[in-house]
């Protein structure tokens, strides 16, 4: 019988470990094409200065192409001509039950295996609509990154994340959609969730919010969920309402701005 | 590529479909959900732990719409809720009792947000009747080796063939989850059906195992519940109990054992020695009062 060996070593050869010179561990990532493409987590492939290592021990530098924070993947590509891709699964027909099997290198230890099955899929609550895998397999800091594969070895998801013991991987039929189209619309802030909506904490020079006009201190009229909902519908600007200056019990007008999201790439480089 | 892991791991997500129609989301406690699972056609088990409130317990069905269900009764002692429902939903069949330590076992849940969950592992230990900590008896004892995640208790837990070994909880052991078996279900949903509730005995009476001069064991009255059924038949506090209907005893578990032979209600006569002499006294079993 053709176990979980032989699909653990041949998925071996299709997963890297990243290397961050700014930032101590390591984390996986996934060859997605011959020809040097990796994808990895954004939490991952943070900061300058990212080095790929490969299965044989080769260590090449890597040039990230696209983030999507929201989503956690990036995509980097390394010099390196006829590389062992991973083979893709199609995620949109996955069940609970089947088994999964994850590479990666938990704590630094190359190329460990992790086994289970598929708990199930769904949105996880708080993270607005998009669907996540969970998994019944056991992974630890540095998976992240890494592929979640079928039981014929095939990509179905990139283990991101672990939360009550369960792993967490960004379905795989997501992670092409990003690399052939580029990230998820966003808008270039960090918030917090607060009882009368979002407050903006902190927002990205040249991100969309702050071509709106959004400012670090502005609370956005509206929850967490409806704001990913809004960013997920595919329309090509939002319509936001926001107050300003909120530090009392004060009541303040309620502003409203437009931010125009852009197109989506149809077929990106 | 096709091989036989995956040909495996279709089977798993098909045992996994096909019981899904049977597990609901139970919503009766603050926060987190639990799992149910259709024992009967509008009648679902879950764990009793995870019930905290008597009423506005809703289920997420199969089919992810929302219904209303009222609590028929519930056992503590066994860790078994019983809810009624007026939505069809086909129960799975039981298994057969051919368990083995070894054997695989799935456990499914169902949450609002992501539907049915699936989670694989192993029978790890199996015996016969088994007191759990909780004063009930489980028929047999079914200890898994499988992950418990928020939510995983009151879910359906399923052997390879995808026949009910019975539901699971995390609450009855430290050391591991256990699967309650589906003939302990069976006889509690009758008596919860029947009565709303599970009537154990009572003698009230405080009791500590000795051993008596002559090597004989029993048990010694250290309490005696006031106007309790030992108290109102005349029991003192030193007697040593020595035999309950005609066993002898020495634990508190052989009593539990005799008491569930005997019904609440009915008389059962008892050996004690007091003051060197052996006496009778017949006392009438009551009904152990329900924790408030």
């Amino acid at each position: 019988m053709r176990g979980f060996g032989e699909v653990a070593e041949r998925l071996r050869r299709s997963t890297v470990q990243i290397h961050s010179r700014a930032a101590r561990g390591s984390g996986s990532g996934v060859i997605w094409s011959n020809d040097g493409l990796v994808v990895t987590n954004a939490h991952v492939a943070r900061g300058a200065g990212l080095e790929v290592e490969l299965w044989d021990g080769r260590r090449l530098p890597a040039r990230t192409i696209a983030r999507d924070p929201r989503r956690d993947l990036a995509s980097l590509r390394v010099p390196a001509p006829s590389l062992d891709a991973a083979a893709p699964g199609n995620s949109s027909t996955l069940r609970p039950g089947e088994l999964v099997i994850a590479v990666g290198s938990p704590l630094g230890f190359a190329g460990a295996v992790s086994t289970g099955v598929i708990h199930s899929i769904g949105p996880i609550r708080g993270m607005g609509s998009l669907a996540w895998i969970r998994a019944q397999v056991r992974l630890a800091p540095g998976n992240s990154g890494g592929p979640l594969a079928n039981a014929e070895g095939r990509v179905i998801g990139i283990n991101t994340a672990i939360v009550n013991g369960l792993g967490i991987a960004v379905p795989s039929n997501d992670a092409a959609d990003f690399v052939r189209r580029g990230p998820l619309p966003s808008l270039g802030v960090t918030l917090r969730p607060v009882s009368a909506g979002v407050l903006i904490l902190d927002v990205d020079p040249g991100g969309t919010a702050a071509l709106a006009s959004l400012q670090a201190g502005d609370l956005l009229l509206l929850s967490l969920d409806e704001l990913y909902s809004a960013l997920d519908s595919g329309q090509p600007a939002l319509r936001l309402r926001f107050m300003r200056g909120v530090t009392s019990s004060v009541r303040l007008p309620v502003r409203e701005t437009v931010v125009r999201l852009g197109e989506r790439a149809l077929e990106a480089a | 590529m096709a091989n036989e892991l995956a040909a495996f791991s279709k089977e798993l997500a098909a045992v996994v479909a096909q019981a899904a129609g049977s597990v609901v989301a139970v919503h009766a406690r603050p926060r987190f959900s639990s799992s149910g699972a259709f024992w009967r056609p509008g009648i679902l088990v879950t764990a009793e732990h995870t019930v905290r409130r008597e009423e506005e317990i809703t289920v997420t069905l199969p089919d992810g719409t929302s219904a209303a269900a009222t609590l028929a009764g519930s056992d503590p002692g066994t860790d078994i809720a019983v809810l009624k429902l007026d939505a069809p939903g086909a129960p799975v069949v039981a298994a057969a009792d051919d368990l083995a330590p070894g054997n695989l076992a799935l456990a499914l849940g169902r949450s609002e947000d992501s539907g049915i969950n699936a989670t694989l592992g192993l029978v790890s230990a199996v015996s016969g009747p088994w007191r759990t900590w909780r004063g009930g008896r489980l028929d047999r004892y079914i200890r898994l080796d499988l992950t418990f995640y928020p939510g995983s208790s009151g879910g359906l837990v399923l052997n390879a063939a995808g026949q009910a070994l019975g539901i699971a909880t995390s609450a009855l052991s430290r050391i591991a989850g256990l699967a309650i078996p589906a003939s302990t279900i069976n006889r509690v949903v009758d008596e919860v059906l029947a009565r709303g509730r599970v009537a154990r005995g009572y003698l009230g009476v405080g009791l500590q195992p000795v051993e008596l001069p002559d090597h004989q064991k029993g048990l010694i009255v250290l309490s005696l519940e006031p106007e309790g059924p030992a108290a109102l038949a005349g029991a003192l506090i030193g007697d040593v109990l020595v035999a309950l209907g005609g066993t002898a005893v020495s634990d508190t578990d052989d009593i539990q054992t005799v008491l569930e032979k005997h019904g609440v209600g009915r008389a059962i006569e008892v050996q004690v020695v007091r003051g060197g002499a052996s006496r009778s006294l017949s006392i009438t079993i009551g009904e152990r009062p329900r924790r408030s």
